[in-house]
């Protein structure tokens, strides 16, 4: 009985290591057929890379015999080339592109500012960029003008290698606020910026030093697509602005709600959402609080003629002492421009924007302004521009103003998108 | 410090939703494109393994498209990319900066420039500048309008399909060559068709066409575009139409998303007919995949040169 027992341990023992030793080489031979199914992928790729090139080799001689060649003109060469032969060490160079904006302006304003009455190269932007290395890429854009100290306007590095796809820029950048604010002016349909943007963010905008993720939110349906941005920049606004106070030392804070609709092929939507924190002094209260919505709906008539209507509001809340000061004021503008032909373009905005500074007693409770243009695109890189303005001033002044903008860019000449 | 805290707390929870994980790598295999012309081509050869979308729509020019929010979003999840390589797409360097989808980026496991194995026509011989317009510094991008070529893209993408999913590697050759062999039948009936015209010249609207061209046996030297991606002046149309006189041209070829005006204008003063061809897949109603999309081109063609 007792070798009986012990010959059965003996057999189940033996059997489990056959059991062991059989899924181990289940195993071995899973990575084999695995391995096999890799060499077959590329034995038979390379078969069909030989076997493609064999007959085209035949193609082409059969041509040769055969058919007149269409003479191609004078400008090209006709030897064939691989595009692999485009590589070469000039691609690890920069991108370098440069960016001119001459604007020639006739003001009733007898002030002399920027741009009154004059003929002035307003920005040079010399543009570069490059990725650093697999996770990252560096842009900047140098700006330069005939009547102001040059100015970093943008210098940072984009970081693809986040979790869960986020994307982060850190560095001077536009931040995602509204639509206009991040914008280059020579991407503006416009020869200025809204005078909300003006007037709240900088005249050119804003531009800070910043911290910045972004995702996208993986909701479940397809036909709307959601980002939202968040970020932390250094504390003031643009040049002559006034929604946050001038001291660059407290961070203000912003986040951005994008919301797409793909509404067909040849419509969109746009709705997005703003929302800034920020102080207006010294001091370590953060009193400003801003909402921003932003609108744009875009519409091929044709492919050569575009429709674009824009809208973008902004309202604030600050806790004011001074009682001459209103604590909620808001600006807008609206947008509409249409794309009339290959070359041709027309449009018009109004604006309508409550300053931070303005005491209630002025005669008017917002600056507001009448814009009407006609741009004409040369060619990809080189667009002309006339502008009409009218403007009515809080403090109860008018102008009339003409714009004349020519734009042009050399170079790799790349627009984030917008 | 309140609203500090709660701006931190809204916002950081959404971003924290934007950081929950998507599988990747799920089959069927999701593949965007650049055009709708290589989501034809996938289809075809990825069949129900793969999820196909593309980002230029067919009815706009290839060359200067906005890409949307939601084709970065595409971009971000896509486990294959196939672009025209080239400087074809301006847009295609953004979009992909805009997505962060390090693997279909320039080099990456998972991208697919067709362009790789074209013997390429027009490409500059000396250096270039934008005073010759828009000039393709790498050559002629539209290299897939030429069936040749198409079998060559065929290839391509069947091998990096299988290279992405070797376990459907058998499918998708069976599919490639099913393809070519269907292509190669129609190839052979195109040439007969159009063995009448060889050696004919056209004029064009843009320099979209050498390639189909040279399939064709016909030549175009001429176009309204007085420089690549420049709109036609008075002075250009004024020399087409002399040329077309001058050389007893029959037929101006015209892209289906450039302005007609120029091409009936000089039609109407010329008598040569304006032929639209097309250069995507769902460009026209009759172009409802690649063999078809070549079919109304050869029909196009014939028609408007026969006398």
């Amino acid at each position: 009985m007792k070798t009986l027992f012990i010959f059965l341990i003996i057999l189940v023992t033996l059997s489990l290591s056959a059991y062991a030793e059989e899924d181990s080489l289940k195993q071995e031979v899973e990575a084999m057929k695995a391995t096999l199914g890799e060499l077959r992928a590329t034995v038979t790729s390379q078969s069909r890379t030989i076997e493609a090139q064999e007959k085209r080799i035949k193609e082409l001689e059969r041509t040769n015999a055969k058919v007149p060649q269409a003479p191609a003109p004078m400008l090209f060469a006709t030897t064939p080339r691989s595009s692999a032969s485009t590589t070469s060490l000039s691609a690890l160079n920069p991108e370098i592109g440069v960016v001119g904006d001459v604007v020639a302006s006739l003001s009733e304003n007898s002030a002399d500012t920027e741009g009154n009455d004059r003929l002035s190269l307003r920005e040079l932007e010399l543009v570069f960029g490059h990725p650093v290395d697999p996770y990252s890429r560096f842009d900047a854009t140098i700006s330069f003008s005939d009547s102001e100290n040059p100015s970093l306007e943008e210098a940072y590095i984009t970081h693809w290698g986040l979790p869960g796809g986020v994307k982060a820029r850190l560095g001077r950048i536009r931040p995602k606020i509204g639509k206009a604010s991040s914008l280059h002016r020579d991407s503006l349909d416009t020869v200025d910026d809204p005078l909300v943007v003006q007037k709240y963010f900088g005249t050119d905008g804003l531009s800070r030093t910043a911290a910045e993720l972004s995702a996208f939110l993986p909701l479940p349906w397809e036909a709307v697509t959601h980002e939202l941005t968040a970020g932390i920049m250094e504390g003031g606004v643009g040049e002559s602005a006034t929604l946050f106070g001038a001291t660059r030392r407290r961070p203000s804070f912003y986040s951005h709600l994008k919301n797409f609709w793909d509404i067909s092929d040849i419509t969109n939507f746009e709705l997005g959402a703003t929302h800034l924190v920020g102080s207006k002094d010294a001091d370590s209260g953060y009193e400003v609080n801003a909402l921003g919505v932003d609108a744009t709906l875009t519409h091929y008539v044709t492919p050569s003629n575009k429709l674009k209507i824009q809208g973008e509001a902004y309202f604030q809340h600050r806790d004011e002492t001074d009682p001459t000061l209103g604590n909620n004021p808001l600006g807008f503008y609206t947008l509409v421009d249409y794309r009339l032909s290959p070359r041709f373009g027309v449009g018009g905005r109004f604006d309508y924007v409550e300053l931070v500074d303005n005491p209630t007693t002025s005669p008017r409770d917002a600056d507001t302004a009448y814009t009407g243009y006609v741009t004409l695109y040369q060619s990809e890189f080189t667009r002309w521009r006339a502008e009409y303005q009218h403007v009515e001033f809080a403090a109860g002044d008018n102008d009339e103003r003409v714009f004349l903008q020519g734009t042009v860019a050399i170079g790799v000449h790349k627009h984030q998108l917008q | 410090m309140k609203k500090i805290i709660r701006f931190g707390m809204i916002t950081g929870g959404l971003i924290l939703l934007g950081v929950v994980p998507h599988n990747v790598s799920a089959a069927p295999l999701k593949v965007v494109t650049t055009l709708s012309t290589f989501a034809d081509l996938v289809k075809t050869i990825g069949g129900e393994d793969v999820v196909v979308s593309y980002v230029a729509s067919p009815k706009f020019n290839p060359h200067f498209i906005e890409p949307k929010p939601s084709d970065v979003l595409k971009i971000k999840r896509a486990d294959l990319f196939v672009h025209a390589g080239l400087d074809l797409e301006l847009w295609r360097g953004p979009l992909l900066d805009a997505a962060g989808n390090r693997e279909v980026m320039p080099g990456g496991s998972r991208e697919l420039d067709l362009s790789r194995g074209i013997s390429l026509l027009e490409v500059p011989d000396h250096p270039v500048s934008r005073a010759e317009g828009d000039i393709h510094i790498y050559g002629n991008p539209h290299y897939w309008l030429n069936p040749e070529n198409a079998k060559v893209m065929a290839q391509a993408i069947a091998a990096k399909l299988s290279e992405l999913d070797p376990q459907h590697t058998a499918t998708y050759d069976e599919r490639m060559r099913a393809w070519t062999r269907q292509l190669d039948q129609k190839v052979t009936e195109w040439e007969n068709r159009m063995a009448p015209l060889r050696g004919r010249e056209l004029v064009g609207y843009h320099n979209s066409w050498p390639y189909l061209m040279g399939f064709a046996g016909l030549t175009m030297r001429q176009y309204l575009e007085p420089k690549p991606g420049i709109p036609p002046t008075p002075k250009q149309v004024e020399f087409i139409e002399g040329y077309i006189r001058q050389n007893k041209i029959s037929a101006i070829v015209q892209e289906s998303f450039f302005p007609k005006d120029a091409s009936e204008a000089v039609s109407r003063r010329t008598g040569a007919k304006v032929i639209l061809l097309c250069q995507s897949v769902w460009e026209v109603p009759e172009a409802t995949d690649y063999i078809a999309m070549v079919e109304y081109n050869v029909a196009q063609l014939i028609k408007g040169l026969k006398p």
